[in-house]
């Protein structure tokens, strides 16, 4: 039996009819259409469908959507806001660390929650944040250095 | 070198905003209206009989809307290989008997997931199991059993199709032989005669999956008019379509391709898969819309491998390190269906060819069927694991001899302008200077065989810039806008490689436009023209030809406007940021959008459309013998020479991977940053082969089918990674660009291997090199 639930993504509110087994990532993807969220292993090893929960990280496809009720969901589609990229989405453009784009999502939210909470991290810390989110393509070191670039442009050196 | 404005810049991918937004598009995310979800049965036995199938429960299932099994898809087979000699041997489901653990056996199609996943339970199948075979070796035995009876075509074969005059015959399967290769030059028996020191040994490579991080999709929805649109995670539409309009009886203008972005590729996605084949044909049945996604689990399993090799190698030279005679004799288990069996022993050969000047060669090659899941291309195909066999003995033979592996490889290396056993000429060729300058970058000679756990070590490697395959060549289609924009028509497929952006760089070099003024339409079988493909690294040296030929077609248009507009002699002329200027009064000029306008107005509406093509190896028709490796293989090839350094802990023989320096001779880069991003790409990836990744079977089963059982490198697995630039010109190749997208990961892989030799002091001859086969060895070198 479905169940009415609201779930509050991108800061808008969404009443969404959905059956209790059903994870938040298909929530997003197949009832509010927010594709941006990736579906690639559905058992939480790859990272892919990394959404912010609260500015926390999370595998949306190990989270059923009725415990993500009353819960601030981040997803890739609210990451720019009015048309203005976040930093870090310019510094992925800027320093080519994406190529397919299928773990790109993922990789972002896991760099913005790392940086809202620690603004200045190191290089091991920027690795250990996205340590769960996988790539096939780009072999991480242009997404490292991409992310070490707004860091240090936060310091006040310039994005370039 | 000329200074080029748009072309060898490190402009930001095209695609870039799309892909950071999440608005990018892959199959999976298209929804259309009243669209079913499509699920398989797959066989749970690695070699049974179908005795009965029964489906009544399942479509009296509420919401299913069909179900179908090989009785209703019928006998039409397909394969990536369908040659005279070697007709296809694959179905889209099972007909009387399943072969391997993972096969298509029945397909439904239902309003929902959950309903169709419930349907699948219902089918009940009544399997015979019958004694199955999983070792290649055993599988060539009198007696074994048989995974295929004799092959008979049921149609035409694809070359048959392609206008090769030779009609598909039965293959008869004796000992479970799917396929042979047998290349010869020289006289190796003489040459062994001739050398000072002979050695031989065994490798062996197993089966590894690409893991493009995009699940394989297909969403295939029949309209009014029976035209078939479907959004695939696919290399190339014309491979795609022509399967699918066979498979499926109809006209191949009736099949529709629809450009998706692609999450990855690597080899593979090239081939019709049979979920592709079943959604199209549920979508057929049912007059709805058909997508089916296959889980992370159905993508290890059925979606295909890396070829499986043994291979032995013996080799001759002289006490100088002279290279006088080499044989190879490779097994190759493709699993219980072909595969591309014969073509990778071919590319065994034939990636190597271009490496060491062997005057004495032999290269064997037998494919044997066994009940485990299907091998195809993997980038580098063929060549990751005869590099890995053939650059681990050229290091033992060095030592043995007490040769610098460098040397040895200095020694033997092909050089610009040789002419290679087949005909192929190297214009470009840049190993020697590659090898020089990352001995020197890396300080090779002074951390050699240092001890402490340390290593170094280095691999070769090589491979076509496209080749004669179908569709035998690509077009390119350049419009030219009144608003001083241009639309490119490409059927290049952009799966992270960076196409899109490369293709708009070439055509906005060649009419003097930034990369903004191209407007992209790229990967629509519908919009654009032939296109060979992504695969065999095609895509700059063929389709980025094609695309420079189609500007430079309208590029000559527009100046003979402009000559006629500006009183000017057309050699007179240059465009540059949007103008047309009079080269010897640079005053005179006139705007890129007045001439198409005036173009427009003046010759009856001709708006300026320029059109391009290229073939890979023009020379010759068809393809080259994969059989006896004779004909011409390709136009140019690309090099890599790889250093790795590792150390290894001696207590628990776990491998760090330290640094990975690439020289990579590419020729002319169109796009410098998405050429390096290639290079990392390829040194990760070869990383993981060498160190942690394998499939793993236990009679048949695959029991690793997960990124939880299956590791790929993550990012702290990552070494330092350095890209040294051969600074080659390709003669033929857009600007002079060849391949880059595949050679690397090879070398990375042999250069990681004779490292951990280096730093351990013992060989492994498997991958991949674990802490088990390590330890192993350290034991048995202490005794």
């Amino acid at each position: 039996m479905k169940q009415l639930i609201l779930l509050t993504v991108n800061g808008e509110a969404y009443e969404v009819a959905v059956e209790p087994r059903m994870t938040l990532l298909d929530v997003l993807r197949d009832n509010l259409g927010l594709t941006g969220t990736k579906k690639a292993c559905d058992l939480g090893n790859c990272g892919s469908c990394t959404v912010l929960l609260d500015s926390k990280p999370v595998v949306s496809c190990l989270l059923l959507a009725v415990d993500a009720q009353g819960r601030d969901i981040l997803t890739i589609e609210g990451l720019a806001k009015n048309g203005q990229l976040h930093p870090l989405q310019q510094a992925f453009i800027d320093y080519s660390a994406l190529q397919c784009g299928f773990c790109t999502p993922g990789m972002l939210l896991s760099a913005k929650a790392l940086l809202d909470s620690n603004p200045e991290p190191t290089e091991d810390e920027v690795k250990e944040a996205i340590s769960g989110n996988l790539c096939r393509c780009t072999g991480y070191g242009n997404i490292v250095e991409a992310i070490l670039k707004v860091v240090r442009s936060k310091k006040g050196d310039e994005i370039r | 070198m000329k200074e080029y404005s748009v072309v060898g810049k490190p402009l930001t991918r095209v695609d870039g905003r799309v892909k950071v937004t999440g608005q990018a598009q892959y199959a999976g995310d298209i929804t259309l209206p009243n669209m079913l979800y499509g699920k398989i049965l797959r066989s749970p036995h690695p070699h049974a009989k179908i005795v009965n199938i029964d489906t009544s429960q399942a479509e009296a299932l509420p919401g299913v809307k069909a179900v179908v099994t090989g009785r209703d898809t019928g006998g039409i087979r397909f394969g990536f290989v369908d040659t005279p000699r070697y007709p296809a041997d694959e179905y889209p489901l099972a007909i009387d008997k399943v072969r391997y653990i993972g096969e298509e056996v029945a397909a439904v199609a239902a309003i929902d997931e959950i309903t169709a996943a419930e349907a699948l339970s219902l089918i009940e199948v009544d399997y015979e199991p019958m004694p199955a075979v999983f070792d290649p070796e055993e599988a060539l035995k009198d007696g074994a059993p048989k995974v295929h009876e004799e092959i008979v075509p049921t149609t035409t074969c694809a070359w048959q199709d392609w206008g090769v005059a030779r009609d598909a015959r039965p293959y008869k399967v004796v000992n479970n032989i799917c396929a042979t290769v047998s290349i010869s030059y020289g006289d190796s028996e003489q040459g062994f005669k001739e050398s000072d020191y002979v050695r031989e040994d065994r490798f062996i490579i197993p089966a590894t999956s690409h893991t493009a991080m995009e699940p394989h999709v297909a969403l295939a929805n029949f309209d009014s008019s029976d035209k078939l649109n479907v959004w695939l995670s696919h290399m190339s539409y014309e491979v795609k379509r022509y399967w699918l309009a066979k498979t499926l009886g109809i006209p191949i203008s009736k099949v529709r391709v629809h450009k998706a972005f692609i999450g990855g590729a690597f080899g593979g996605k090239i081939n019709l898969f049979p979920y592709e084949f079943l959604a199209a044909f549920l979508s057929r049945k049912t007059g709805q819309p058909v997508r089916i996604v296959l889980s992370r689990e159905e993508v290890f399993t059925s979606c295909r491998l890396s070829h499986r090799m043994i291979i032995n190698v013996k080799t001759g030279v002289k006490s100088g390190g002279t290279i006088m005679a080499q044989e190879v004799n490779l097994i190759n288990d493709p699993g219980a269906y072909r595969g591309s069996s014969p073509v990778v022993m071919f590319l065994a050969h034939s990636f190597c060819n271009p490496i060491y000047n062997i005057p004495n060669l032999k290269h064997k090659g037998i494919g044997v069927y066994t009940n485990k899941a299907i091998c195809m291309p993997k980038r580098g195909h063929g060549s990751p694991q005869a590099r890995f066999a053939i650059e681990s003995q050229l290091d033992m033979i060095a030592e043995d001899l007490g040769i610098d592996p460098a040397e040895i490889r200095l020694k033997n290396v092909r050089k610009t302008g040789d002419v290679l056993p087949n005909g192929d000429r190297l214009d470009s060729c840049g190993l020697g200077m590659g090898i020089w300058r990352v001995v020197e970058a890396t300080k090779w000679k002074q951390k050699r065989g240092k001890g402490n756990n340390q290593g170094i070590g280095m691999g070769l490697a090589a491979m076509f810039s496209g080749a004669a395959y179908y569709p035998f060549g690509s077009g390119a289609i350049v419009k030219l806008n009144a608003d001083g924009t241009a639309t490119l028509f490409t059927g290049q497929a952009e799966f992270g490689q960076g196409s899109d952006t490369a293709m708009s760089q070439i055509a906005a070099e060649v009419l003097g436009l930034t990369l903004a003024d191209i407007v992209l339409v790229s990967a629509d079988s519908e919009l654009c023209p032939i296109d060979i493909g992504g695969f065999v690294s095609a895509g700059i040296f063929v389709s980025g030809e094609a695309v420079r030929r189609a500007a430079a077609d309208a590029r000559q248009q527009l100046l003979d406007n402009a000559a006629e507009a500006l009183g000017a002699k057309i050699d007179d002329l240059d465009i540059a940021n949007g103008r047309i200027y009079v080269k010897s009064n640079p005053e005179k000029t006139v705007s890129f959008s007045q001439i198409v306008r005036d173009s427009i107005q003046k010759h009856n509406g001709d708006s300026i459309i320029g059109k391009g093509f290229c073939k890979p190896v023009p020379e010759i028709e068809f393809y080259p013998s994969l059989s006896k490796g004779t004909g011409r293989f390709t136009d140019a090839y690309g090099f890599a020479i790889a250093v790795a350094e590792v150390e290894v802990d001696p207590e628990t023989a776990r491998v760090k991977v330290i640094r990975i320096t690439i020289a990579d001779d590419s020729g002319f880069s169109i796009n410098p940053v998405n050429v390096q991003g290639q290079l990392e790409s390829q040194a990760v990836m070869g990383m993981g082969d060498v160190l942690f990744e394998e499939i793993v079977t236990d009679e048949g089963r695959i029991i690793n089918p997960s990124f939880a059982d299956y590791k790929i490198p993550g990012v702290c697995d990552i070494a330092e990674f350095r890209h040294i630039p051969v600074d080659s010109i390709e003669p033929k190749g857009p600007f002079g660009g060849k391949e880059v997208g595949e050679c690397s990961r090879a070398a990375v892989i042999a250069a990681i291997a004779n490292a951990i030799c280096n730093a351990i002091g013992a060989r492994i001859y498997s991958l991949p090199i674990t802490p088990e086969k390590i330890l192993e060895a350290l034991k048995n070198k202490g005794k």
